[in-house]
């Protein structure tokens, strides 16, 4: 077979006419130099090397193993043709040939591939690895993650040490089995809060305290943040958002600021939706240990009352964190009322009036 | 058979071939082979691209050609990698002792070192460029001395400060004027003639007048910086000087990015690539050798094997391209 080509020496820019006559043992490359002087080169095939790129119309060569580098470039359709159809791998490609001979169905192949593969990894692989590696981390280390948190969220905070004290001895009288040792703190503050750190730190606000009435209500309000705390909440929420928010930006940061706040914008969302599960979840199982104690499951549904009572305006569930408060008291009031009689917890009773004539003196 | 004969200097045109469909397969299929491997084949898709461009531009009818390969660019990566992980490593060691004095220091020597390897990356980057570029068969090649480079570099930085930013045009033009004198292309040679104050007059302009233009001016001031940066740039070829031009216009800058930027927009990104060959077509349009070059006539020089692309990859890392 003979193909037409440019030839370049290698020695210098000059373009020559070439004919390029193709074996499989041979490729014999016929020219005539700037004396007119007919020139014949011979490549062995084996050791020709293709451009490594698809680039529709025009193919290109390399040869020779020490510089300079010989050079062949064609449009001849013929020899583009008789490359693409080659079966020796140093010369084509066979995939990209492939992809390339029906463009538009390779971009919609290759478009559902990535959308494929962005869905199952946003929503399957990247939530069972941050999951997984928060369930996974040792003791310690969690310990040592809330402490650090602690530490800098303490210097903002005004600790009452005697509450503390009766809080931390109300929460000891109870029945609780936790991987992690429980500390109490109470802070003055007129926010409406209870948060819980990984590793067992539980800081209560004072105002939060002052509008408690019960027992079974306070009952309520450790059972959910030590749910958090023996579920390791914190750290999944916190693995999770990382790995969606590191996903997100490495696929939509380097194309354009409005993609990439969009997409930030969803992440958030999703996000919102799982601690919303989370929450939900330290709901069902701080009724567990509400039980457990032998108080009445009907204190979650009061906290919830004086919560929704103190909060002048309730967020819509899909904006918010917690699951809205209307839906929290029905799902808990449900259960409470399967609870049957109970004769309430004595110790527990004492431990609250110890701690409510300091708090409400 | 020989069409080619005598004098050949002739104007020589200049033009981008690239199919926007053509490069966003080869661009969606890198995307897909980077996320599967978790980000290894990342080197490998960088060259594909980068030859993609270069097979994609002709000159006088011929192409350019990128020799690099994704193992070395891959080599030059892990490179990149154990210097960070040293390095973050020092810096973590010294953030958790809470020590005030070690931490602060390390955070120093930590900003202080990243500064420092800019210009080896740069001087790396150029060389690797350089070895790895061809057309009809010629090598480009850097000829610059690492310290050389590192001193100026040093000097255009701190004369910068001390000028609260006002000598940058200059070190800018300086930078510029180092690379492209140690510039080679077989036997033909580069050079930049701009000027400091050119530019800075340049930047000046954009401060004064886009905030007042509501931003508009910004179409003038990339059109005034594109044509400072190709206008002077001069190649030489048997001792003859030539010129680029570059031909562009206000309303063509327009017409790029404000056309680049809604496509992007509305695709969520999909179209980049498109708006990759896009941009590189416009670009190559008005761009033009203002003169008569020998394209037949370049003499190979000698070859500057050179495979280390871990400066080149540490630009990437800083998110700066050479092109």
């Amino acid at each position: 077979m003979l193909f037409n080509a440019h030839f370049f020496d290698g020695k210098s820019s000059r373009t020559h006419e070439a004919t390029v006559k193709v074996n499989a043992l041979n490729w014999q490359i016929s020219y005539n130099d700037e004396h007119h002087t007919p020139i014949v080169i011979s490549w062995n095939p084996q050791k020709i090397q293709k451009s490594d790129v698809y680039t529709k119309g025009l193919i290109s060569f390399t040869y020779g193993d020490t510089f300079p580098f010989q050079k062949i470039e064609s449009e001849d359709p013929s020899f583009i043709n008789y490359i693409n159809n080659s079966d020796q791998k140093n010369l084509n490609n066979r995939i990209d040939v492939r992809l390339h001979k029906s463009k538009y169905k390779s971009l919609v192949f290759l478009l559902i591939g990535i959308l494929g593969i962005g869905i199952l990894s946003y929503f399957y692989v990247i939530p069972t690895v941050a999951t997984g590696f928060a369930s996974t981390l040792s003791q310690k280390n969690v310990i040592d993650f809330g402490d650090y948190v602690f530490r800098v969220l303490s210097t903002d905070l005004e600790i009452d040490e005697e509450a503390s004290e009766r809080l931390q001895n109300f929460v000891d009288a109870m029945d609780i089995s936790s991987e992690f040792p429980l500390k109490l703190y109470v802070a003055t503050s007129d926010e409406m809060n209870a948060f819980a750190l990984s590793g067992g730190k539980i800081v209560v606000f004072s105002t939060l305290l002052e509008k408690i009435e019960t027992d079974a209500q306070l009952a309520a309000l450790i059972g959910h943040e030590v749910s958090h705390i023996n579920n390791r909440h914190v750290l999944k929420n916190l693995a999770r958002n990382f790995g969606g928010a590191i996903f997100v930006s490495v696929l939509f940061g380097d194309i354009n600021g409005a993609t990439a706040v969009l997409m930030d914008n969803a992440h958030l969302f999703t996000q919102l939706s799982f601690s919303r599960s989370l929450e939900k979840e330290a709901d069902v199982f701080g009724l567990d240990i509400m039980k457990k104690n032998n108080v009445d499951l009907h204190g979650m549904p009061q906290l919830f009352e004086i919560l929704k009572k103190e909060s002048s305006f309730d967020v819509p569930t899909y904006l918010s964190n917690h699951p809205m408060l209307e839906d929290r008291i029905t799902y808990t009031t449900k259960i409470a009322d399967e609870q049957g009689s109970n004769n309430g917890n004595d110790l527990l009773q004492d431990k609250w009036n110890q701690l409510e004539v300091l708090i409400k003196e | 058979m020989e069409i080619i004969s005598g004098n050949t200097s002739v104007k020589p045109t200049i033009k981008y071939a690239g199919k926007g469909a053509e490069f966003a397969i080869i661009y969606f299929k890198n995307i897909i082979l980077t996320i599967l491997t978790l980000g290894l084949y990342y080197p490998w898709a960088k060259v594909e691209i980068l030859k993609y461009h270069y097979q994609s531009t002709a000159l006088d009818g011929a192409r350019f050609t990128f020799h690099a390969t994704g193992m070395e660019v891959f080599k030059g990566f892990i490179k990149i990698y154990l210097m960070f992980i040293v390095l973050y490593g020092l810096l973590f060691y010294a953030l958790q002792t809470q020590n005030q004095t070690l931490m602060f220091s390390s955070i120093g020597l930590f900003y202080l070192f990243i500064f420092l390897i800019v210009p080896f990356a740069i001087h790396g980057a150029v060389r690797y460029r350089s070895s790895r570029s061809s057309w009809k068969g010629i090598h480009f090649k850097y000829l610059g001395v690492r310290q050389e480079f590192f001193w100026l570099y040093l000097k255009g930085i701190l004369l910068t400060v001390i000028t609260l930013g006002i000598y940058g045009a200059w070190f800018q033009v300086d930078i510029r004027k180092y690379i492209f004198s140690h510039l080679r292309f077989g036997d033909v040679s580069f050079d930049f003639k701009g000027d400091g104050g050119e530019l800075f007059w340049i930047n000046l302009k954009f401060i004064l007048l886009v905030y007042i233009t509501l931003g508009i001016y910004s179409f003038w001031y990339y059109k005034n910086l594109w044509k400072f940066y190709t206008d002077n740039t001069v190649i030489t070829q048997n001792g003859k000087k030539v010129n680029f031009k570059f031909n562009m216009q206000a309303g063509d800058v327009f017409e790029l990015l404000v056309i680049n930027f809604l496509l992007i927009l509305f695709t969520l990104g999909l179209a980049t690539p498109w708006v990759a060959v896009r941009t590189m077509k416009f670009f190559f349009r008005f761009l033009e050798i203002d003169g008569e070059l020998d394209t037949n006539a370049i003499q190979q020089a000698k070859y500057d094997d050179y495979d280390d692309a871990a400066g080149d990859d540490l630009l990437d890392f800083f998110d700066f391209d050479l092109l």
